[in-house]
């Protein structure tokens, strides 16, 4: 089976001495082949490539511009976080602060409250003083008085004459000095 | 099936002239090749159109394959050549060169290639199972290496890159004829590997199909699948080995020659630039 194939094979192989027309190169069909083959490349570069070129390139630059973007969106993502970080730490130093001062103001407040307070209740209770020292006075005067009257009542009961009340209240006020 | 009729397989290294137009010989991988030629401007066509469809409205899947090997290939390139202008400028060349293979092996393993005769001989064969098409592929690509080495480094330097004063710099002055003899090798390892590949390809599907008989239409499907595979993959060597040197054609070598634009240099492909086999 074998014998015939090689026979076939070989009968080809050398009908002359050239051996590019052994190996079948005939110089026309090397030459039109490769003017189809520049006419094919010529063809498809100049009608087929450049859309799908075109296509491709498109593609690689939408890839490329939303890359760009992506970075562009994360780099502004980053910046704005950054920034949120910023704000929230001056945020927590502003708010300490207005704690601090707050707690400050209250103390500062508290005490004098605090001091008022004192100063109101010791006007009040030397305003009492004061009030009770009236009234002891007046009440004094009022005892002094009553008992004048009463010195007087009785040293004319006893002596069974009135002379002169205002004279009579006089003489008792002087006894009453000489007294004391 | 198709490849179950002969009674002996019909192996043929060169492809075989089917008639003639004129001084020109139309062969039977010429032939294909106009239908490959053909599909693949169709397919381009559609995904293209499809490409410039307004954002949002659903592709079809055929148009968002092709796009999508677009793109990939398109991002390998920039992958190998960052300068993005420069990118541009070289990427169709290898997109040419991977769909064109992929198309045309492709095509080359369709079921009606091989047993439909005229004359005696089949009618149809892949393209790329055609030296001619192969070395052409070759040719441009070695062509467009020294077109783009000479635009970095002038032609002087270009030269410079192979012809150095051995009195000199006797070590650059070797390293210069084995990068000489590099590119001849390039030339060659390019065209013959992937011819080697794609006729090998046929080859085994017409064994298969004689060895199995009527058989073949199970035994088939994996190779077939097999062909398909190492199709896009003999597709993604050659294109990624036309792309890695035009890239290396941008790098200098040694002192004292025109050192190339910052903004030019590619990435270090040095790990790339070994070949697969």
């Amino acid at each position: 089976m074998i014998l015939p194939l090689t026979y076939l094979a070989s009968a080809e192989a050398a009908p002359s001495g050239d051996l590019f027309a052994a190996l079948g190169i005939d110089w026309t069909a090397l030459v039109i082949n490769i003017v189809a083959f520049l006419i094919l490349m010529w063809f498809l570069g100049k009608f087929v490539y450049p859309p799908l070129s075109r296509s491709l390139e498109k593609r690689q630059d939408d890839i490329e511009a939303a890359a760009q973007a992506a970075t562009e969106t994360r780099e502004r993502a980053d910046k704005v976080e950054a920034d949120v970080q910023k704000l929230l730490t001056r945020a927590r130093k502003d708010a300490a602060e207005i704690m601090a001062t707050a707690k400050s103001e209250a103390t500062e407040l508290l005490a004098k409250s605090e001091q008022r307070s004192r100063e109101q209740a010791k006007n009040l209770v030397d305003a009492a003083h004061d009030d009770i020292a009236k009234e002891v006075e007046n009440a004094r005067k009022t005892l002094y008085n009553d008992a004048v009257d009463l010195v007087v009542q009785a040293t004319a009961r006893v002596t069974q004459q009135t002379v002169d009340a205002a004279h009579d209240k006089k003489l008792v006020a002087k006894s009453l000095e000489e007294a004391r | 099936m198709m490849y179950v009729a002969e009674a002996a397989p019909h192996i043929s290294i060169a492809a075989e002239p089917l008639f003639h137009i004129g001084p020109f010989a139309l062969s039977n991988s010429g032939l294909l090749g106009i239908l490959g030629y053909i599909v693949l401007i169709g397919l381009l066509i559609y995904a293209a159109r499809w490409a410039q469809a307004p954002s949002g409205s659903r592709r079809p899947l055929l148009a968002a394959l092709i796009a999508w090997g677009y793109e990939t290939l398109y991002a390998t390139v920039q992958q190998i050549i960052p300068d993005r202008r420069l990118a541009r400028q070289l990427a169709p060349l290898p997109i040419t060169i991977f769909l064109f293979i992929i198309v045309q092996y492709w095509m080359g393993i369709l079921p009606f290639v091989g047993p439909i005769t005229w004359g005696g001989v089949p009618l149809f064969r892949g393209l790329a199972a055609d030296l001619n098409t192969t070395f052409a592929l070759a040719i441009v690509t070695m062509v467009a290496v020294q077109i783009y080495a000479i635009k970095i480094h002038g032609f002087f330097g270009n030269i410079g890159r192979y012809l150095r004063n051995p009195f000199t710099d006797p070590a650059g002055a070797f390293e210069g004829i084995l990068e000489l003899i590099a590119e001849f090798s390039r030339l060659v390892g390019l065209s013959f590997r992937l011819f080697g590949n794609v006729f090998a390809g046929e080859v085994l599907l017409v064994i298969i199909a004689f060895l199995t008989k009527y058989a073949a239409t199970v035994a088939l499907v994996p190779f077939y699948i097999f062909e398909l595979f190492i199709g896009s993959i003999q597709a993604y060597i050659f294109f990624m080995l036309t792309t890695v040197f035009i890239s290396l054609g941008f790098a200098s070598h040694g002192d004292g020659h025109a050192a190339p634009d910052p903004a030019h240099l590619p990435t270090d492909t040095s790990a790339a630039a070994n070949e697969p086999s």
